[in-house]
């Protein structure tokens, strides 16, 4: 046997199968996810046809919808609220977030304070609150406002604490023998050794984020996509509510990737 | 000088909800200036507690810890410490590690560039000051570690077993580039370790030390020349010491073996 068959051959039997070199690079390329979703469609649009059901429409009448929507201005028109919502929120959770976790990371009474309030905050569903910022905001942007940050903090307060909690300890010590002080050693060593875990949490949190936007929507301000989802929900219009749906996952799914390219450019050095 | 007299460290208590234990006690110990002073004992018995005392990174119960005459109440200039198990910053490459300790006590970024450039130099890392932590096998990793230490120009080196973590083949190459290194330029070193033939390859004198609680057993004088190369591997003294550290610390080991 040649090096090169026994290279073949080593790597067929990791794989099991030996698959075409073309559709083995095409994969390489992300093109099994964008497959995935062509499967998933094609599933759904087949069901949709075939079971007729009043509450699943094709997966194409779906998307007439979202193009109508599109066409009309209905849902630009709609967005610009929620994403203003969105963008405030998410802000204020990510900067009380990483300061409250941040201090909860460092200072053992700080987390011992506050850990319980924190952890029965993140578990407790948080649209129970939606009616107590009706009463105190009222129908304005600040209730929709305080459902995001309610929905989106605490994830991040968990976890900046945990990343900075669990800092390699002989690093911290390290920075000390060298004579930093305690703002040093924070800035320093702290902050860029929890950057990894900490941008975990945003992402959770940007999630959520987006969660608590619609749910607030929906629910207390009836204004934005939400309010869009809310109104054709209740004239069970499937299409159109999967279209708002499919408006919001497009949402998160960019949100999602703008954090990921800043977290992959600051934290290269974790992979 | 390092100056410790009547020095002695507990643990836990009743603050931490656990018995205490005896640490360090009645420690006494002198290291004179350009002196090169190893440290050997079984595991428990404060080697490395007593460093990080004399470093200024914990506080201490009783005695008294001074540096050419001044107490020692926390980290200081004139000391730097090689840590074992690094402690690189992972996400900083070669280059900033080196000039942390630079940075932090505020020389300018001109000055940290081109000294931290010729202490990569001296431990031969030239070439690899753009490479981060872990793309480097763990003996460069220590030497990043040596690099930064020496960068602050330190009177006093503390090495908390520097070669503790790697391998046979490159412990030796490290000890014997630390030998020239130290010949050249002479610092006062507190070399903590768990071998015997570093503890004496190395050191001006050897400090035994017995576990719980960590006391001085004895100081031990190397009566072989500088500079050291290997060859004194072989000489009757080398292993004459060898053998008697070997013969205490095998004594001490009996009691938990």
């Amino acid at each position: 046997m040649t090096p090169e068959t026994v290279t073949e051959a080593r790597s067929i039997a990791r794989r099991g199968i030996a698959w075409p070199r073309g559709l083995r690079r095409f994969a390489r390329n992300g093109a099994l996810e964008i497959l995935a979703l062509a499967g998933g469609a094609l599933v759904w649009e087949a069901l949709g046809w075939g079971l007729r059901l009043q509450w699943l429409p094709p997966f194409s009448k779906v998307m007439e919808a979202l193009l109508q929507f599109l066409h009309s201005g209905v849902i630009l028109a709609n967005l610009g609220s929620s994403l203003q919502a969105l963008l405030l929120g998410f802000s204020l959770s990510l900067v009380l977030g990483l300061i409250v976790g941040a201090l909860m990371g460092r200072y053992r009474y700080v987390e011992k304070a506050l850990d319980v309030y924190v952890h029965a905050l993140f578990v407790c569903p948080s649209i129970v609150f939606a009616p107590i910022f009706f009463a105190v905001f009222g129908l304005s942007d600040a209730s929709r406002i305080a459902i995001i940050v309610v929905y989106a903090m605490f994830v991040m307060v968990i976890n900046t604490s945990t990343a900075i909690r669990t800092v390699d300890p002989s690093l911290v010590e390290m920075a000390r023998s060298f004579g930093c002080r305690e703002r040093q050693i924070f800035f320093r060593i702290l902050l860029p050794a929890s950057l990894p875990l900490v941008f975990a949490g945003i992402r959770l949190g940007m999630g959520r984020a987006v969660k608590g936007m619609i749910n607030g929507e929906m629910l207390i301000a009836f204004v934005g996509l939400g309010a869009l989802a809310q109104r054709y929900g209740a004239q069970f219009d499937a299409a159109k509510v999967f279209a708002i749906a499919m408006a919001v996952l497009i949402i998160g799914l960019l949100c999602n990737a703008l954090v990921q390219i800043l977290d992959n450019r600051l934290t290269r050095w974790a992979d | 000088m390092i100056k410790v007299r009547a020095l002695s460290k507990a643990f836990g208590g009743y603050d931490h909800g656990s018995a205490e234990v005896l640490a360090l006690s009645d420690i006494d110990l002198e290291v004179r200036d350009n002196e090169f002073v190893t440290v050997i004992g079984p595991s428990g018995c404060g080697k490395t507690t007593l460093l990080r005392i004399i470093a200024g990174l914990i506080p201490y119960d009783q005695g008294e810890v001074s540096i050419d005459g001044r107490a020692v109440i926390g980290p200081g200039p004139e000391r730097a410490v090689v840590f074992q198990n690094f402690a690189l910053m992972p996400w900083a490459d070669v280059l900033s590690n080196v000039a942390f300790g630079l940075e932090i006590r505020g020389a300018s970024t001109d000055q940290c560039q081109a000294k931290a450039k010729e202490l990569i130099k001296l431990v031969g890392l030239q070439g690899f000051e753009r490479r981060l932590p872990k793309e480097l096998s763990g003996g460069m990793q220590q030497r990043v570690g040596l690099a930064r230490a020496l960068a602050v120009n330190p009177q006093i080196l503390l090495m908390d077993e520097p070669f503790g973590a790697l391998d046979e083949q490159t412990r030796r190459l490290l000890q014997e580039q630390l030998l020239r290194l130290w010949e050249r330029e002479r610092k006062t070193v507190v070399f903590i370790t768990h071998s015997m033939d570093e503890a004496v390859m190395l050191g001006d004198r050897v400090m035994l030390m017995t576990p719980r609680p960590g006391r001085v057993k004895e100081m031990i004088n190397v009566p072989l020349g500088r500079p050291r190369s290997r060859e004194v591997e072989k000489s009757s003294a080398f292993l004459e010491i060898k053998e008697y550290l070997w013969d205490n610390l095998r004594a001490m080991q009996a009691v938990d073996a």
